[in-house]
């Protein structure tokens, strides 16, 4: 009996010890996410930023075409990031680092930094998510993620679309998946594949 | 083409699994021969405890109490297993006998005894011994009649009891 | 046409493997041998109707048949060849049929050499093995088909990820999942075992060995994947936290976890039901992070469409799994009890499953901070972000303990360990462990992780050492052997003991090359051609990088701006380095190829970050200007080294084959199955098993001195 409850006291011993690092480790390092409209939402009474808020919070949104200002010696980016459901909400993002290969101007981003008040936006690190109309093509770091996708292809695409490279896709000609219709341009090869 | 390919690769995989159930060709289902018993199996993990052990304590990891203590316990679980495994040895070697003894009944194969005859006079020789002979008593073993020292630790069998005197095979149990 | 016949082989696998479990499980449990042959040679046709449907794939992608969905999407004219074969594996669909084809393969094998062995669990096994495969079959045919057509033929392909076109994708993802499909047999087994009640020492021996064969793999394709990432992605790191990263760290975990309590139940007799129990999780968790990794259900920045579909398929396929597995043990639970007790706390049980309990303690934090996200945003709606920062300040403390232990364990005396054991064994390691703490702060080095890393790992390598000291010398002392020679047939005669002990020598390697990262330096700047840049590293040695120039190059499939390093280590020339930026044409991405120079002890990693807008547009120099970032840092090659080092010490503790103690006792004569190879002094007789008043016997037996 007695050995029985040393080896329970050590079997808590080290469940406390794991759940205790458990937790300040989510406490100390947690941060927020959230849209641009869900941060200016926080911010806007001017209140003060709570002290989880000043460690950092990770936005993402929408990347505004053409707002990018790079500034290449000196490595300091500008640019301006939207909230995706609502354009008119915006933040303007200094960012000092190199930016991703995979940004765009038409890029989804998740950021991590601070907020400075006036709309701007300090980032410590910005990733992208290919949020263009493809097929998602992930930038990514681990082999067995590329190219996880929608199942449908076609999926977001209206009648007349340009189906990147393809040419147009009608969708909504009464085709179901995997029979959609795509009508060649230009010098494409429309070939049926017929048979096996 | 294709389909004519496709027809006959599917013709070919369910040949192959049907196969079986057609001519009542089967897998094996029992242990066979070559294999280890589960006696052997844990005799073959008591003898590489035995071995840790020994090397254990021979590195200054474990004292001589426990030493003493752990290698008995261990050896004991391996003389069990070597028990049993005899007993299926013994029992083996007799269906066998009688298999052959049969075969040669029926077919007349006198070549077939005459080898299995030496088989038969050891298992004799060996029932006979543990029928009549001693049990170690500090380790076990079945030793033959006669014996004054135990053939495996070498205790001195003199004060061990007598094996049980029914003609149960390899009275071997520690 | 073997594109169109590999379809059609995955059309009719997946019949085939629901008829053979059907035959196996009947086969079993009415001991028909020719429906138990059936449902065999299912599983070998099932494994050759998958590789022919894998051989289509490929063969789609040779051939570029853009008409073929998968292959217009990964694939495009002029991708390598190398990359069109990779391309099985390259996407979700593809990468299903891929990962059946491995299932397919390892379950082949365990029929194929368990053909006379095990015959009484072997008709569970293959029952549960071919409904394993006809689940992923399943998936892959009616959620994901990988022979999917489009309605036209594409003239080009959309190409494949830029970061994926670099060698390691032809090694990691292969290693990889044969890692996680090969923990699939161990289960097979504990399953079969529980259904037949064979709960013996045959179970235990024939997972240990498909075990480790599978962490084998897994840990391997971990390794390269973290090469692979340090490599390609140009930050200068190896490991993200990401969520998919960790996934494939929580079978890695529970199968450490195992393969060392199994070593209790071999020896002690103790903690079936606990080994029972990791076996199936192990496998439960391979199929999680398969899931995490497909469904796309946790935000990361793999940013893939969530799909449902896989997800709850997914989700399914692991309840029932758990579900079979919990009753299935509870049934037997009377049988799986063990009689025996711990009985210490100090004590070589206790440290073991002290081990257990931290290892499984640190896959529950990277579990947690895994989930904790998509909880969160479940139960109070508010999205949440946990990051590397949280898994850093976990971790790291439990990997410190970990690292302990591994000195610890091997040493600590079984059942009670006595003060002078104490004394004698732990003094002096820790003594040297603490010394060496006491010369790096001397040193300058003040952080606090690392200092602990380095102190403690010393503790850990001067344990062992001792350890094959020990052995080697008390073995060619008997033997008359020299060291070189003794120590090779120590290892020989032990293979799981020492070859254990390497692989706990690659880790500390490893974890110091972790603690490097303390003293990464780094330095930015924009340079032309002719200007230089200087880095001091943390050993104190100052290198000058002068940028030589760009040159460009034209590739298959893309363009390349390669800028010339020259490089300079304390005044010495070394040589020459090269950064490049890539611009890949399908699909239309700029990438960048790091530089690296490895000496022993750090790395000089060199990044071409940005060029000039205007590059391109003459020889001046100005449209040269480029900015580099350039790092170094500190032991990152010790990852690699002690990856090396687990690898051997692996395979050595796998390979087949070492001596069965001899019995001596009986007459017994035939014993069959049994190899004996070396027989040498130190083997125990079973007549030594007696006791106290024996000494004098023993020295005839068992020499004194180590020889194991």
């Amino acid at each position: 009996m007695n050995r029985d409850r040393r080896f329970f006291a050590g079997l808590v011993g080290v469940a406390a010890i794991v759940t205790w690092l458990i937790w300040t480790g989510i406490t100390d390092t947690m941060v927020y996410y959230l849209t641009p409209t869900e941060l200016l939402e926080r911010m806007e009474d001017g209140a003060e930023q709570s002290e989880r808020m000043q460690r950092g919070v990770k936005v993402s949104g929408d990347v505004l075409p053409g707002s990018l200002v790079a500034h290449t010696d000196e490595l300091k980016h500008q640019f301006v990031v939207v909230d995706p459901d609502n354009r008119d909400v915006q933040l303007i993002v200094h960012f000092r680092h190199p930016l991703p290969d995979t940004f765009t101007d038409e890029a989804e981003v998740v950021m991590e930094g601070r907020y400075l008040g006036d709309g701007i936006f300090e980032a410590t690190e910005v990733l992208t998510k290919c949020g263009s109309r493809y097929e998602a093509l992930p930038e990514d770091m681990d082999d067995r993620d590329a190219g996880y996708g929608a199942e449908d292809p076609y999926a977001g695409y209206g009648d007349g679309d340009s189906y990147a490279g393809y040419g147009e896709v009608y969708p909504d000609a009464g085709y179901g998946a995997g029979e959609l219709y795509v009508e060649a341009t230009g010098e494409d090869a429309y070939a049926r594949n017929g048979g096996i | 083409m294709t389909f004519i390919l496709g027809i006959v690769l599917a013709t070919l995989v369910v040949f192959f699994i049907l196969h079986p159930l057609v001519s009542g060709r089967s897998a094996p289902m029992d242990r066979s021969e070559e294999e280890l018993t589960e006696a052997q199996h844990r005799k073959r993990i008591a003898l590489f405890a035995l071995r840790d052990v020994e090397y254990d304590y021979h590195a200054g990891k474990l004292d001589e109490d426990d030493y003493r203590k752990m290698k008995r316990e261990i050896a004991s679980e391996a003389l069990e297993a070597l028990a049993e495994e005899e007993q299926e040895w013994a029992a083996r070697q007799g269906r066998e006998a009688a298999e052959a003894e049969k075969r040669a009944a029926t077919n007349g194969r006198v070549a077939t005894i005459a080898g299995d005859s030496a088989v038969e006079d050891e298992i004799r020789a060996l029932r006979s011994s543990l029928k009549e002979g001693l049990i170690c008593r500090e380790c076990g073993h079945p030793n033959p009649v006669g014996s004054r020292f135990c053939s495996a630790c070498g205790s001195a069998l003199a004060a061990s009891p007598p094996a049980a005197p029914s003609g149960s095979p390899a009275g071997g149990s520690s | 046409m073997l594109p169109a016949i590999g379809e059609f082989a995955l059309w009719i696998s997946l019949p085939i493997t629901l008829w053979g479990a059907v035959m196996a499980f009947l086969g079993g449990r009415w001991g028909r041998g020719d429906l138990v042959l059936s449902a065999e040679r299912s599983v070998y046709a099932v494994f050759a109707l998958l590789a022919v449907a894998s051989a289509g794939i490929i063969a789609a992608f040779l051939t570029d048949r853009f008409d073929f969905w998968y292959v217009s999407n990964y694939s495009s004219r002029n991708l390598e060849t190398y990359f069109k074969v990779s391309g099985l594996w390259a996407g979700q669909r593809g990468s299903l049929l891929f990962w059946a084809l491995n299932l397919g393969f390892f379950s082949a094998l365990a029929v194929w050499l368990n053909r006379k062995k095990n015959r009484d669990l072997m008709p569970w096994v293959s029952g549960v093995l071919l409904l394993v495969i006809a689940f992923f079959i399943g998936i892959t045919l009616f959620i994901t088909p990988p022979f999917e057509r489009l309605p036209f033929t594409p003239q080009d392909g959309r190409g494949l990820n830029p970061q994926l076109q670099n060698y390691w994708m032809t090694i990691h993802p292969p290693t990889l999942y044969l890692g996680f499909t090969a923990f699939t047999i161990p289960f097979a087994f504990a399953i079969a075992s529980l259904l037949s009640g064979r709960l013996d020492a045959r179970w235990i021996e024939v997972t240990r060995k498909w075990i480790l064969t599978s962490w084998f793999f897994l840990t391997l394709g971990i390794v390269f994947g973290m090469r692979w990432a340090y490599e390609e992605l140009g930050w200068g790191g190896y490991w993200f936290w990401d969520p998919v990263e960790n996934a494939s760290l929580l079978p890695w975990i529970v199968a450490t976890a195992f393969l060392h309590s199994v070593m209790i139940q071999e020896s002690r007799g103790m903690l079936k039901i606990w080994n029972m129990a990791l076996v199936c999780l192990t496998f439960i968790m391979t199929i999680f992070a398969t899931f995490l990794t497909r469904s796309g259900l946790i935000e990361s920045v793999h940013s893939f469409a969530l799909s449902l579909e896989i997800a709850y398929a997914f989700l399914g396929f692991m309840g029932v799994t758990f579900a079979i597995s919990a009753i299935l043990i509870l049934w037997r639970l009377p049988q799986l009890r063990s009689d025996r007790q711990f009985e210490s706390f100090l004590s070589r049980e206790s440290a073991f499953l002290l081990n257990n309990l931290v290892l499984l303690g640190a896959g529950f934090a990277v579990l947690w901070g895994t989930m904790f996200p998509l909880i969160t945003e479940g139960i109070t709606g508010s999205k949440v972000s946990v990051g590397p920062p949280f898994f850093n300040q976990v971790n790291i403390p439990i990997g410190l303990m970990l690292l302990a232990l591994m000195g610890i364990g091997p040493v600590i005396a079984w059942r009670r360990a006595s003060a002078r054991n104490l004394k004698k064994n732990f003094l002096i390691p820790t003594a040297v462990g603490i010394g060496t703490g006491v010369v790096l702060w001397v040193m300058g080095v003040r952080h606090l992780y690392a200092l602990l890393t380095f102190a403690i790992g010393v503790f850990v390598l001067w344990i062992i050492a001792v350890e094959f000291w020990k052995g080697t010398r008390a073995r060619a002392r008997i033997e008359g052997e020299n060291l070189a020679i003794a120590f090779t047939h120590l290892v020989k005669r032990n293979r799981r003991r020492w070859g254990g002990y390497i692989v706990h020598v690659g880790v500390v390697v490893m974890f110091m090359g972790f603690a490097g990262a303390a003293f990464d330096r780094e330095v930015r700047q924009s340079m032309v051609p002719g200007e230089s840049v200087s880095i001091t590293s943390a050993f104190g040695h100052t290198y000058t990088l002068t940028y030589e120039g760009l040159s460009t190059a034209r590739a298959q499939n893309m363009w390349q701006w390669i800028a010339l390093m020259r490089v300079e280590r304390d005044g010495q020339p070394l040589g020459t380095m090269t950064t490049e930026r890539r611009f890949y044409e399908a699909p239309p991405q700029p990438m960048t190829e790091v530089g690296i120079r490895s000496t022993a002890f750090e790395d000089l990693y060199v990044i071409l970050s940005t060029l000039d807008e205007q590059v391109g547009m003459g020889n001046d120099p100005q449209f040269q200007r480029a900015t580099f970032q350039v790092m170094v840092n500190p032991l990152v090659p010790w990852i690699w080294y002690g990856g090396l080092i687990i690898a051997i010490g692996t395979l050595i503790a796998m390979w087949p084959g070492g001596p069965v103690p001899q019995q001596r006792a009986g007459s017994t004569g035939a014993t069959p199955g049994r190899r004996d190879d070396e027989k040498g002094p130190g083997d125990p007789g079973i007549g030594a098993g007696a006791d106290g008043d024996r000494s004098s016997a023993e020295p005839a037996r068992t020499p004194v001195g180590a020889a194991p």
